[in-house]
């Protein structure tokens, strides 16, 4: 049976479909970056709040370390609209379809965000006089947290499967249909999950770093510590990495690996990997430079099996087209200006006259 | 028609949307004129030299964060994420129009959030010259999101010269944007005010809390006196159909148009009267009073606002139950069941139409319907017999103007009236030992679960 598709809207894209996804790849590795950092953030933060109850090291870098967790949280939430908007614009005909069919579900999101959101602050704001029920808040905020990648795994997995629409909607009820939850979808939440310990553990030695003068020794630790996490988790994703992939039906695996420019960017990806891990005990900055290359080649990959998996259904690249190339033009020249604005902003934020000021 | 049909049973999709949208309005505009009143009240505690009012907005700085950063921006989310639930082929629709539209507005909000926190967090770390001056690119920033999503919304009413141009540049510039925009802002200052009044309710020094109530009620008069003359000026470029539901075409949506004005008028009078006159009997129970009374002036206008837009979702192009104009002969050539493909039945069973009937009614009405809740059909309907119903759905669009016609073939529309028919128990008939009283399970809507068989 032919799969059903809703119709593309009657409206041509307003662009290039290889621009659009190109923009759709990097504003979502802009917003892995935060993501990661958020939920392998609160993922850490619960493990050293346990820690910390009998260890002052950990109570004292989980107090630091939860500073920086709300503007994290914002900019995940933030980052995350532009892929979503360009996702939408390609493949809103699968995505609006598979969202709809889980819509309880998909709703919930929003409110186990709120939710975990409010959890981060409370954590935050209120560190110290929680005490010893600190963990408990940073316990359930984490759980929300995973529960909304759980949702997004279930969500972008089911969109790749166009066949399958049809046959969930008639044996289930709208709004309720999450879908299966297969090998493949845990081990892809698991290698999301993994991969964010990772990130965030490199986040937390960079943040550890900025501590060297007023507390050389807490900052010596947490460094070490965020490094340790780091290494561990990439260690661990190599063999959850191996999972997913073999997780994947032989088809889109051999198209995989039948691609010559898909497999360098993978083989490049576990390599720059393995740099990073090799050089974060001595150089930081190397060892971020190599993981953003992971990231951005992994985002890569990730497009390339979407792809694979769409191929017999469904073709963005046959949608038509009219350039709106002023208002195009516009947005990259304000984009340009924010970003320099922004990077005002931290200057004057982070300049050593403002540390001294506030010292 | 296009995407399977979501019905969030009770609430119905319309009201989903309602209840994240009037909340995130209420916040959101507060981000944007909390935005304004932060950097104004800071130079003025500068220029006044006075530590004690830097003070209070340094607390009304964290108290904004708390709500603006968080549940503004999340609740923001919350609304696109509905919309695609409830209209994804308008929100798909939109985003075709408007996609650089919107990649410009998330522009806005990285630099708005980035100078969120640091103002919040640079109180200490920033020589005031700076701080102010990131309080200004905050509410720059805000403003200018608020400038995006002001054109986008308006289109939705007064799509304009886009119905024959398809271009960008004629859907954002549409004739509801402009005064749109001033009514906003408007609105954004004296929610500023209604926010600041909360906080500066609660300061425990007196003179200073006196002093800080006064001011804060000044925002919110000054807001509300711009909103009427612009709302005037805003009505005027409505469509005329719109301004005629809202004055006296129909009237519920007259009812609810008079109460927006008996609210705003209430909360202008409460405020004068209250904080204004007497800033030393205000309290915080208060100032809760008057934010309840501006959420449900929000509310009660919003609502307006969208009640004035049907039969349409986007006026003049698709209607509310994402139907394109443009494609109602064909839908109505080919069926409703035909065209639409997230249906178990693609045409009407002759032996069971009552269930087709459910199939159009979900496809062509579950948009604004519910079957027992919001909107109730089922309390529509009661007392209608066969014939009435027919001639109203026949109808529609000519008896209810804001309604959207009926499409389809006959036999659905006749199988749409049974499956209505059926709906409500028929009186019972003298010395017919009762009614038909006994109905099969209507709240799922799924045919073969529910749907009154004949």
């Amino acid at each position: 049976m032919n799969p059903v598709i809703p119709a593309p809207v009657p409206i041509p894209l307003p662009a290039p479909t290889w621009l659009l996804q190109f923009l759709l790849v990097f504003t979502f590795v802009l917003h892995l970056l935060a993501m990661n950092s958020l939920l392998g953030g609160v993922i850490f933060l619960t493990v050293s709040s346990f820690l910390g109850r009998r260890d002052s090291r950990h109570r004292e870098f989980t107090r630091r370390v939860s500073r920086v967790m709300p503007p994290v949280t914002a900019f995940t939430i933030t980052l995350g609209v532009a892929p979503l908007l360009f996702v939408q614009l390609v493949y809103g005909q699968l995505f609006y379809t598979t969202s709809a069919l889980m819509a309880w579900y998909w709703l919930a999101v929003v409110f186990l965000v709120l939710l975990g959101y409010y959890g981060v602050y409370w954590y935050q704001m209120e560190h110290d006089e929680l005490g010893p029920k600190a963990v408990w808040v940073i316990l359930v905020t984490a759980i929300l947290f995973v529960h909304v990648a759980f949702l997004f795994t279930q969500n972008m997995t089911a969109m790749l499967h166009p066949q399958d629409f049809y046959s969930l909607y008639m044996n289930g009820r709208v709004g309720s249909i999450l879908g299966p939850v297969t090998v493949l979808n845990i081990a892809r939440l698991a290698h999301f999950v993994v991969a964010a310990v990772a990130l965030a553990g490199l986040g937390a030695a960079l943040v550890s770093h900025r501590w060297k003068t007023e507390s050389p020794d807490l900052a010596d630790w947490g460094r070490r510590y965020g490094v340790s996490l780091f290494m561990g988790a990439t260690l661990v994703q190599y063999l959850v990495g191996l999972w997913f992939l073999f997780s994947l039906p032989v088809e889109i695996r051999q198209a995989l690996v039948g691609d010559k420019l898909a497999v360098g960017i993978l083989a490049s990806a576990i390599v720059l990997a393995l740099l990073a891990v090799l050089s974060a005990p001595r150089n930081l900055l190397v060892s971020s430079v190599a993981i953003l290359g992971t990231v951005s080649m992994m985002a890569v990959v990730r497009h390339f099996v979407r792809m694979a998996y769409l191929a017999p259904y469904f073709d963005p690249h046959a949608l038509p087209v009219q350039g709106q190339w002023v208002v195009f033009f516009f947005f990259v020249v304000l984009l340009l200006a924010g970003l320099a604005t922004v990077g005002w902003m931290l200057y004057v934020f982070f300049r050593p006259a403002a540390r001294r000021a506030s010292a | 028609m296009n995407y399977p049909v979501w019905e969030p049973q009770i609430m119905g999709g319309g009201m989903v949307i309602g209840i994240i949208a009037i909340l995130h309005v209420f916040v959101s505009h507060f981000a944007v004129g909390g935005g304004l009143f932060l950097p104004l009240t800071e130079r003025k505690a500068y220029r006044e030299n006075n530590p004690a009012l830097l003070d209070y907005v340094k607390a009304h700085s964290k108290f904004f964060v708390l709500v603006v950063l968080v549940f503004g921006a999340v609740s923001g989310v919350g609304i696109w994420w509905t919309i695609g639930l409830v209209t994804p082929e308008a929100t798909a629709t939109l985003i075709h129009v408007f996609v650089w539209g919107w990649a410009i507005e998330w522009v806005f909000f990285i630099v708005e959030i980035a100078a969120a926190f640091i103002y919040y967090y640079g109180w200490d770390r920033l020589s005031p010259q700076t701080h102010l001056r990131v309080g200004w690119i905050y509410f720059g920033a805000a403003w200018a999101s608020l400038l995006v999503i002001n054109g986008i919304l308006t289109f939705m009413l007064t799509p304009g010269k886009w119905i024959e141009r398809q271009t960008f540049a004629s859907a954002y510039f549409n004739p509801g944007m402009l005064p749109s925009l001033v009514v906003r802002t408007a609105v954004c200052v004296a929610l500023a005010g209604v926010y600041a009044l909360i906080t500066s309710s609660a300061v425990r020094d007196v003179a200073l809390r006196n002093n800080v109530v006064r001011y804060a009620a000044q925002w919110l008069l000054f807001g509300a006196m711009v909103i009427p003359l612009a709302g005037i000026w805003y009505i005027s470029t409505l469509p005329s159909m719109a301004r005629e539901v809202s004055m006296g075409g129909s009237p519920v949506v007259t009812l609810f148009a008079g109460l927006s004005i008996l609210l705003s008028v209430l909360l202008v009078a409460f405020t004068y009267f209250g904080p204004y006159q007497r800033p030393q009997a205000f309290s915080t129970v208060f100032a809760f009073m008057l934010a309840v009374l501006a959420l449900s002036t929000t509310g009660v206008t919003e609502w307006v606002r969208e009640a004035v837009r049907k039969p349409y979702i986007i006026y003049g192009y698709m209607y509310v139950n994402s139907l394109r104009l443009a494609d109602v002969g064909y839908v109505q050539e080919q069926g409703i069941l035909k065209s639409a493909k997230w249906v178990h039945q693609h045409e009407v069973d002759a032996n069971a139409p009552g269930r087709s009937g459910g199939e159009v009614f979900r496809v062509e009405c579950a948009s604004c319907h519910t079957v027992n809740g919001y909107n109730s059909i089922r309390f529509a309907v009661k007392g209608w017999d066969g014939a009435m119903i027919d001639y109203q759905v026949a109808h529609l669009n000519e008896l209810k103007g804001f309604m959207p016609p009926f499409v389809g073939t006959e036999a659905e529309r006749k199988a749409l009236v049974d499956w209505l028919v059926n709906l409500n128990p028929r009186p019972a008939s003298p010395g017919a030992g009762g009614g038909n009283t006994a109905l099969p399970n209507l709240s799922t809507g799924i045919p073969g679960e529910g749907g009154p068989q004949p």
